[in-house]
């Protein structure tokens, strides 16, 4: 690595993702399909290619997936988890239903092999916490009573990609079905085990971990979050899931200061993250694949309105609020792609993603316009 | 006993309490005057005082963002040291007592029991003296009566038992 030219290349990657960021904002949309764009423009076939910083970017991209998953388990307690799994549990078997049976289908339909086929299923199913978060903070929607219900299925969402995505990290390694099938049950026994922990237990891991120094938490975390994800990875849990339940399971000042410490860390290397999911598509190839990305991004759409209508109306909501939650929900974004990317990772059939890439870019923008004008 | 409810009901309205989860917990009442209100208590202590639409129940026609400081004051003007006299009074009639409305969740295993099935007092040893179903409030229960999705139930006794009391009902 010439490091002059690898500096060089960060430098101008970095100023063009603010630019795009700063166009994301004044439009009042979601930065990540910015980000995904300019991968694409700095990518192979691109205009302006990365040659030089490329092994960074790549490191970069696999620690903004451990930030993303890590902060995002940090917001969330096991005690808040569970008592959304009590209130919304057929809600989110029919999220489920209605919405991972277009990528199956579809991904059937196109000979990707029932591998592939859940892949795109698991990309179609899981809406994004991180877009739909902000928007209801921007568009002052915090209050209304129909959020909770839509932030309580997003969250089993997120606990449901934690027993997905080890299970598809198995299958793509080339291990047997029975290989899927034990990762499967380890997967769901973790998670289990870090929802019904009782508050104490991370409550202790939290004060032993809780000092003074801001810098010295910071590396504590960083060290923490690093080893487990890695060694999740190693035990083929996929260290996205790693980072995730290291996050659940500190709790209390320790999480609450973290988050703050590493939201900075995470828009930086998440950015990167976005981005190499980009470089590793050459834009020639999206053009043959928009007439099946729109097709597969209406019919989500449309099966997302229609499970949170649903879910909105068992909770006894009003029309109005019921068509909210319905719209809200459209959006998808970043656990998609880390599905895609962990996916192609593994070798799997490199349509994907362009496919993602489009599909993406057309429900985070499309969702969150919806979203803004929802009534 | 009735006393004791009337006195409950008057210091405080009922309020609604629903987690938000990774952002905090939202809190909302009724006015008199038929108006909804809310209070969500952001996990950093940021407080947004909401006022919900009269024409669209879901939604909210204002959210007042205010600081824990701006907060502090609003309770001051609002009367915030009569509301702390008006308990050091309750607690004073009722020493030794503790007293807790708790509302039954569709997920409650108590749903659709009878209060003697229920066994609250034979485990927790603080007793359900009231149960509030809908606009309807029905004092001292007998164990006969059957407990449904959505009802409040006024349960006392020592400060322990009330919270065994409120584990079991909560499930």
């Amino acid at each position: 690595m010439q490091i002059e030219i690898a500096l060089i290349e960060l430098g101008i990657l970095m100023l063009a993702l603010a630019l795009l960021g700063r166009l994301a904002q004044r439009f009042g949309l979601p930065a990540i399909p910015f980000y995904l764009l300019a991968g694409l423009f700095f990518g192979e076939g691109g205009i302006i290619p990365i040659t030089e910083a490329g092994p960074f970017v790549d490191v970069g991209a696999s620690l903004g997936v451990v930030f993303l998953m890590f902060v995002l388990g940090l917001e969330y307690s096991p005690q808040e988890l569970r008592q959304s799994i009590s209130t919304n549990r057929l809600s989110s078997v029919i999220d489920l239903v209605f919405n991972a049976t277009p990528g199956v289908v579809i991904g059937l339909l196109l000979g990707w092999g029932a591998l592939g086929a859940v892949v795109l299923g698991g990309i179609t199913y899981v809406s994004s916490s991180g877009v739909i978060a902000k928007m209801l903070t921007d568009l002052n929607r915090l209050g209304n009573r129909e959020t909770p219900t839509i932030l309580s299925i997003l969250v089993i969402e997120d606990l449901v990609m934690a027993v997905f995505l080890p299970v598809v990290a198995v299958l793509l390694a080339g291990d047997s079905v029975m290989g899927g099938v034990v990762s499967g049950i380890v997967s769901l026994t973790i998670v289990s085990a870090v929802l019904l922990m009782p508050s104490s237990a991370g409550r202790q891991v939290s004060r032993v971990m809780n000092t003074s120094s801001s810098e010295v938490l910071l590396i504590s975390l960083l060290g923490v979050v690093l080893l487990l994800a890695g060694l999740a990875e190693y035990m083929h849990i996929s260290y996205a899931i790693g980072a995730f339940l290291v996050g659940i399971i500190l709790s209390g000042q320790v999480a609450e200061r973290g988050r703050a410490l590493l939201e900075p860390l995470r828009d930086s290397f998440a950015a990167l993250f976005f981005v190499s999911f980009g470089l590793g598509v050459n834009p020639a190839d999206l053009v043959e694949f928009i007439p099946l990305a729109l097709g597969l991004a209406l019919v989500s759409a449309i099966s997302k309105f229609g499970s949170g209508y649903l879910a909105a109306k068992k909770n006894g909501f009003a029309a109005k609020g019921r068509r909210r939650a319905g719209v809200t929900l459209i959006a998808r974004g970043e656990l998609s792609v880390v599905l895609a990317g962990i996916a192609i990772a593994g070798g799997i059939n490199s349509d994907i993603g362009p496919v993602t890439i489009l599909f993406v870019l057309i429900l985070a923008i499309g969702g969150s316009v919806a979203t803004r004008f929802a009534p | 006993m009735e006393w004791l409810i009337k006195l409950v009901q008057n210091v405080f309205v009922e309020i609604f309490e629903t987690p938000l989860p990774g952002i905090g917990i939202r809190y909302e009442f009724d006015t008199q005057a038929g108006k909804h209100l809310g209070v969500l208590v952001h996990r950093d202590g940021q407080r947004d005082v909401l006022v919900y639409c009269d024409d669209d129940i879901d939604s909210c026609n204002e959210t007042v963002r205010l600081s824990t400081s701006e907060s502090a004051s609003l309770v001051e003007l609002l009367g915030g040291t009569k509301i702390t006299e008006r308990l050091s009074d309750l607690k004073h009639e009722v020493q030794g007592l503790s007293i807790e409305w708790v509302s039954l969740e569709p997920s409650s295993f108590l749903v659709n029991k009878t209060i003697g099935e229920g066994r609250v007092r034979t485990e927790s040893g603080a007793s359900i003296v009231a149960v509030v179903r809908g606009t309807e409030s029905i004092p001292g229960p007998g164990p006969e009566l059957v407990l449904l999705s959505g009802d409040t139930l006024l349960v006392i006794g020592s400060q322990d038992g009330v919270i065994r009391a409120r584990r079991i009902i909560t499930g």
